[in-house]
């Protein structure tokens, strides 16, 4: 469990864009994987399978949980994500990947998921719109948002010049 | 022009792919290896019948799927006795026991309509009326306790020096 636990959290958590329900998701992973556990001991794929669990559980968890909590969560108003006093160039890696972490955790739902699915887990944009029901133009339109917002900060921090 | 667009998207995807790939993985919560043994422990501390049904005993799954047989059967055979009866209604239908708990049900519904008859309409708005008051005074509350105590408030923390 503790070769995979970052891995399974960090999953969670970028798709559900919370700390306390990607704990609660991370969890039932774990779970589930020990009812499994005679199947994953020992295979090459455990890491595999924890992880597209993990993309699952959290997947159920946005279409199921939040929809009826949507009224509870939705008008809360984020800070902005607001870089430290040092100059943008200048920032610690540690300090430049926990204000790319939450400016990931800014993006509205629709546009973070799919950009997560996409940069993270590797799945293609037919693929996003099968799993999460929507049309394709609508996942391309909605990623290329989400790059859109999060470039002025990779900008600031100077690394656009990928 | 839309090639021009298509290569300032392309270079976008390059920039936001290269920063988001070298972001390292988030360290797991200390607590959660703890919290997951003590799931465990709970779910395998509970009694065999409170599991899914893949999880019975092969014992009681076979005597499960006898008695809901018999269930049915007796059902089956339970209409068929009631449909030779109705051939005398009203005594074989008083004969049968839950026949008396049906009509004893129908009679405290007759007392209710007609107490309801008796109590002045402006009464019922306003008890209508306190109780729509007292659920939304119940639901916002219940709102405001969720976003007060439920939301992390550590997933919404933005770096500040």
């Amino acid at each position: 469990m503790r070769a995979y636990q970052d891995m399974v959290f960090s999953t969670a958590a970028r798709l559900a864009g919370n700390d306390a329900q990607a704990e609660d998701i991370s969890q039932e992973v774990f779970v589930k994987a020990y009812e499994h556990f005679d199947h994953l001991r020992g295979s090459e794929t455990a890491g595999g399978w924890l992880k597209t669990v993990a993309t699952n559980l959290s997947l159920n968890y946005l279409s199921r949980y939040r929809k009826r909590w949507r009224l509870f969560s939705e008008e809360l108003d984020l800070p902005e994500a607001a870089l430290p006093d040092a100059a943008p160039g200048e920032l610690a890696a540690d300090q430049q990947h926990a204000a790319i972490e939450a400016a990931l955790r800014r993006l509205p739902e629709h546009q973070r998921v799919p950009l997560v699915l996409y940069h993270f887990e590797d799945f293609t944009y037919e693929e996003i719109a099968a799993q999460l029901g929507a049309s394709l133009a609508k996942i391309k339109t909605d990623i290329r948002r989400a790059r859109a917002a999060l470039l002025p900060l990779l900008k600031q921090m100077g690394l656009d010049s990928a | 022009m839309n090639s021009d667009l298509a290569e300032a998207d392309r270079r976008m995807e390059t920039v936001i792919d290269a920063a988001l790939g070298e972001l390292p993985l988030r360290p797991a919560p200390p607590g959660l290896e703890v919290r997951v043994l003590q799931e465990l422990s709970r779910r395998a501390a509970l009694p065999w019948w409170r599991h899914s049904f893949a999880g019975w005993p092969v014992s009681a799954r076979v005597g499960f799927v006898l008695v809901c047989i018999m269930l049915i059967g007796l059902a089956f055979l339970g209409g068929l006795w009631a449909l030779e009866s109705l051939g005398s209604p009203a005594l074989g239908l008083l004969s049968m026991p839950w026949a008396r708990h049906v009509l004893a049900l129908v009679n405290v519904a007759a007392e209710l309509a007609s107490l309801a008859r008796i109590v002045p309409p402006t009464w019922v708005y306003q008890g209508l009326a306190a109780s729509v008051v007292l659920y939304a005074a119940l639901f916002g509350l219940g709102i405001a306790a969720y976003r007060t105590l439920y939301l992390d408030p550590n997933s919404q923390v933005i770096l500040r020096s």
